[in-house]
């Protein structure tokens, strides 16, 4: 067995973006009943049609029990400790950048997301969500020349009503399951995309979630449309600071693909994970489903989950179009305390469709790291073929890794493959490494990054340095 | 479901055994599994009505072996027929468990029973009654091929329970055959205890006639440095679920099974195994085949346990599946659970129908599509069949399932 004692030191490196941001918050009071629901939307000057899908959402949310299925152990949320909605305090309209408080822009600086004019050098917009509310938006104009819309929820609720309206819920319907429901009850922003018929989005959009407040949860929501023979790719980080209590973050993000258009969503996930002992840290209980409605159309997750006290996340494809295409690829890191139980599920409904699952877990310290995700070949999905794998990497002997696929077929000419091993940091290899000279933390580094690659490969090039830089914090070295 | 309001007002059986005694106390308290648990949630409802809607049965009629004797010299033994079993040669010897001896044994491995997970067990236990359960203790080598059948008759439900003790450095074969006639619902629990360096080499073979129903439960615990060889079959019945648990209590111990479940008309059979690994050096190599057909239904749920005291544990899982028709389903969930760090595990799963490539290869060659078809579908169970003991010569279970209508 490899020394524990050297492998735990390179795993724990402290948090970096625990910092919290001094600036005059406009909160509304705790607890959660209807008049929390009307006041949010309200505030937001909501259309009615919206007020009256959060208002039914609520009601049930209220019959609906929190899922245990999962059997992740953490202490019960009171959901009327906490604050629905908290935003900075700012002028009404911000109509350039230069409104924007400059303590704001300084915390996304801090945290690596220019959102200032000179800054804007790397072709990325950024839509930056700082507990309830965007800030700011960059790139709009350049976007809209192409006919992008990339704007915060709440503006294209006033600005595009009609998209909201014919989509928002189509893909994660209210009732889907307890958090979804609390979501779609009482979320305050995310971002909203739209890429029109034809058109390939000049470049990456990203979204940065940061969460302020110890006390107020974060409930966004993200919906992104590609029309026919559109593509996009889309980009979301999140942090948090360090505070002793646990925050709720249940967000919702729906994709729809049209017609041979293709959506890319990546994730580098690393909210606060809590301390050594376990406390404090965010709960990530997070619904993400994408519906590739379209013929050819093809929707791929790519996640890099290394924060969160426990996460909850099974981003999804549902594949309804002719040939259309899902792919998962994700990494997750858990140390200390943490809990992640993440996975994907791919419905194959269309004919011809295709997924492809590759899953690498690494658990470390006293984490549990879990996939579980579930494959299904429909009645009529002829023709369709699946692939899955899922590796897990143990460290120290007080870790955890499970695999739970759930695989159904009702498809006789439909083929489905499953693979799973686990391994541990081999003994061998660090020899090897380190009678070459190579320094144990980045031998370990090396290793942890190769077992890692299938999954870096498919992060968009921006991303996979801002990944390489997480599991660095993580595995300290030069991981990548 | 008439039995369970029996086990309810505890009116199921008269003179009551301490160990009914104590499993229906279990059962009172939540009478039917947890339909919403990993175990259960698969099962048809309605089929396992079925299982439950016969009476009891405490009087078994003749019952005739179907298959005469080889040349080959066999124990045959027929759980529910009462003789006195003392077998004692020189190389070893076979006895009958002694009440006491049953009743310890059965005791202890109730106290680790979960009310949901061992439910199939604590049924079979509260039914069993005195002369349905064949405790054995075997020790020795050389020991002739022994059978034992298990036997459920037309409209009742019968509960067999067999109690086997291996003692040290013993090795047989044996193999366990399950019946069931029409209409007829048949709960069968082992328990097996392989001591120190013996070894088993087990097959089960299951089949009913129509609408025949079977809960069959596995138990095996293995002692340090055993091993334990599963090959099993399941075919034709309208309901049956075969559960297995192996526990290796310390570890070194080595673990193969080869299993299958054949499902047509509107079938349903499933196999839910769970390995848990209590020591190190453990191995298990597990493979599961399934193959569904018409309406029927196939499922296969595999746990591996490892926790941290199994270091150096080498464990692969393997769930292949054949999907022959449009309204057939399938469901596999091989898992994972896995805390130690020095370990190998891999598992994979499979779902898809006869190769094409091969069919087309073979009818290039001038076999017709239905003998290709029957071709591959043989060297598919042949796996398994070659796997189970005692079968070779004279069980004919190739031809038994490639002609089964």
């Amino acid at each position: 067995m490899v020394n524990e004692n050297l492998v735990e030191d390179v795993v724990k490196e402290p948090y970096k973006y625990g910092f919290v941001t001094d600036i005059e918050t406009e909160k509304i009071a705790k607890g959660l009943n209807e008049d929390t629901i009307r006041l949010i939307s309200q505030k937001k000057e909501e259309p009615k049609y919206l007020l009256d899908f959060r208002l039914k959402a609520f009601k049930k949310w209220q019959t609906m029990d929190e899922p245990d299925w999962a059997g992740l152990g953490y202490k019960q949320i009171d959901y009327q400790d906490i604050i629905y909605y908290s935003a900075p305090k700012q002028k009404e309209k911000i109509s350039s950048l230069d409104e924007v408080d400059p303590k704001l822009l300084e915390t996304f600086d801090k945290l690596g997301i220019p959102l200032t004019e000179q800054k804007k050098l790397t072709n990325v917009a950024v839509d930056a969500v700082f507990d309830s509310v965007s800030i700011a938006t960059t790139f709009r104009e350049e976007l809209a020349e192409h006919g992008v819309i990339f704007c915060s929820i709440s503006e294209a609720v006033k600005n595009h009503s009609d998209l909201i309206e014919k989509y928002l819920g189509t893909v994660v319907p209210a009732s889907d399951n307890y958090f979804a429901a609390l979501n779609s009850a009482v979320f305050s922003d995310g971002s909203f995309v739209y890429i029109p018929k034809g058109v390939t989005c000049p470049m990456d959009l990203s979204s940065y979630f940061r969460i302020n407040s110890g006390d107020s949860g974060q409930f966004e929501r993200t919906l992104i449309i590609a029309e026919e023979s559109s593509s996009v790719s889309y980009l979301e980080g999140c942090t948090a600071p360090m505070f002793d209590t646990n925050t709720l973050h249940a967000a919702v993000v729906e994709l729809i693909a049209l017609d041979d258009a293709s959506i890319k969503y990546s994730t580098v996930q690393n909210w606060y994970a809590g301390d050594e002992e376990g406390v404090g840290g965010i709960f990530n209980f997070v619904t993400k489903r994408g519906k590739c409605l379209g013929k050819r159309s093809k929707i791929s997750w790519s996640q890099v989950e290394t924060g969160s006290a426990i996460t909850w996340k099974y981003p999804s494809c549902l594949l309804l179009g002719e040939a259309s295409v899902g792919e998962f690829y994700s990494v997750a890191l858990t140390n200390n305390l943490q809990q992640a139980d993440t996975g994907t599920k791919m419905i194959h409904i269309g004919p011809k469709t295709k997924s492809t699952i590759v899953s690498k877990g690494i658990s470390a310290g006293n984490s549990i790291n879990s996939y579980r995700g579930l494959v299904k070949m429909g009645t009529k999905a002829t023709g369709s073929r699946n692939y899955s794998q899922c590796d897990s990497m143990l460290i120290g002997d007080q870790a955890s890794a499970n695999t739970f696929p759930y695989i159904k077929s009702q498809q006789p000419n439909s083929e489905i493959e499953h693979e799973a091993s686990t391994c541990s940091i081999s003994e061998d290899q660090l020899f090897y490494l380190q009678s070459r000279g190579i320094e144990f933390e980045e031998a370990i580094s090396m290793m942890v990054s190769g077992f890692c690659r299938d999954v870096f490969n498919q992060l968009p090039m921006e991303f996979a340095a801002e990944a390489d830089k997480l599991l660095a914090l993580k595995l300290e070295g030069s991981v990548g | 479901m008439e039995i369970i309001e029996k086990i309810k007002n505890n009116k199921l059986i008269d003179n009551q055994t301490e160990i009914q005694k104590i499993c229906l106390h279990k059962l009172q308290s939540s009478p039917l599994p947890n339909p919403k648990s990993e175990l259960w949630r698969l099962s048809n409802k309605s089929k396992f009505s079925d299982f439950l809607d016969y009476s009891i049965n405490e009087k078994d009629p003749k019952f005739d072996i179907p298959y005469p004797k080889n040349s080959q010299s066999t124990i045959r033994l027929i759980i529910g027929e009462s003789y006195q079993i003392k077998i004692i040669e020189e190389n070893y010897s076979i006895q009958q468990l002694s009440e006491d001896e049953l009743d310890k044994h059965i005791k202890e491995q109730i106290s680790y029973f979960d009310q949901n997970e061992n439910w199939s067990d604590l049924l079979n236990l509260s039914l069993s009654c005195t002369k349905n359960i064949l405790g054995l203790k075997i020790n020795g080598s050389k020991i002739p091929p022994i059978e034992i059948f298990s036997h459920a008759s037309s409209n009742s439900l019968n509960a067999k329970t067999l109690v086997i003790f291996l003692e040290k450095n013993c090795d047989i074969d044996l193999l366990q055959v399950n019946l069931g006639e029409e209409n007829s619902s048949l709960s069968q629990s082992t328990f097996f205890c392989l001591e120190e360096n013996s070894s088993v080499n087990h097959g089960v073979v299951s089949y009913g006639e129509n609408r025949s129903n079977l809960l069959n439960s596995l138990n095996v615990i293995q002692q340090k440095n055993s091993e334990y060889n599963l090959g099993s079959l399941h075919f034709k019945f309208n309901f049956a679920r075969f559960e297995i648990r192996i526990k290796q209590s310390a570890g070194n111990a080595k673990t193969n099974i080869k299993s299958m479940q054949i499902t047509k008309k509107d079938e349903q059979i499933s196999t839910y195994t769970k390995i848990d690994f209590n020591g190190p050096n453990g191995f298990l190599d597990q493979l599961n085949k399934s193959l569904a057909d018409d309406k029927s239904h196939a499922i296969f749920e595999g746990s591996i346990i490892v926790p941290k005291i199994a270091q150096k544990t080498d464990a692969s899982q393997l769930s292949r599946n054949l999907l022959l028709s449009n309204l057939a389903q399938i469901d596999t969930k091989p898992q994972l659970e896995i805390i130690a760090d020095d370990v190998k595990c891999k598992h994979g799963a499979t779902i898809s129908q006869l190769n094409e490539e091969e069919l087309f290869y073979m009818r290039t060659r001038g076999i017709t599509l239905p003998e290709a078809s029957k071709l591959q579908l043989s060297s598919y169970f042949q796996e398994i069949i070659s796997f189970i003991p005692v079968s070779k010569d004279r069980w004919d279970l190739l031809d038994k399932l490639l002609n089964e209508k």
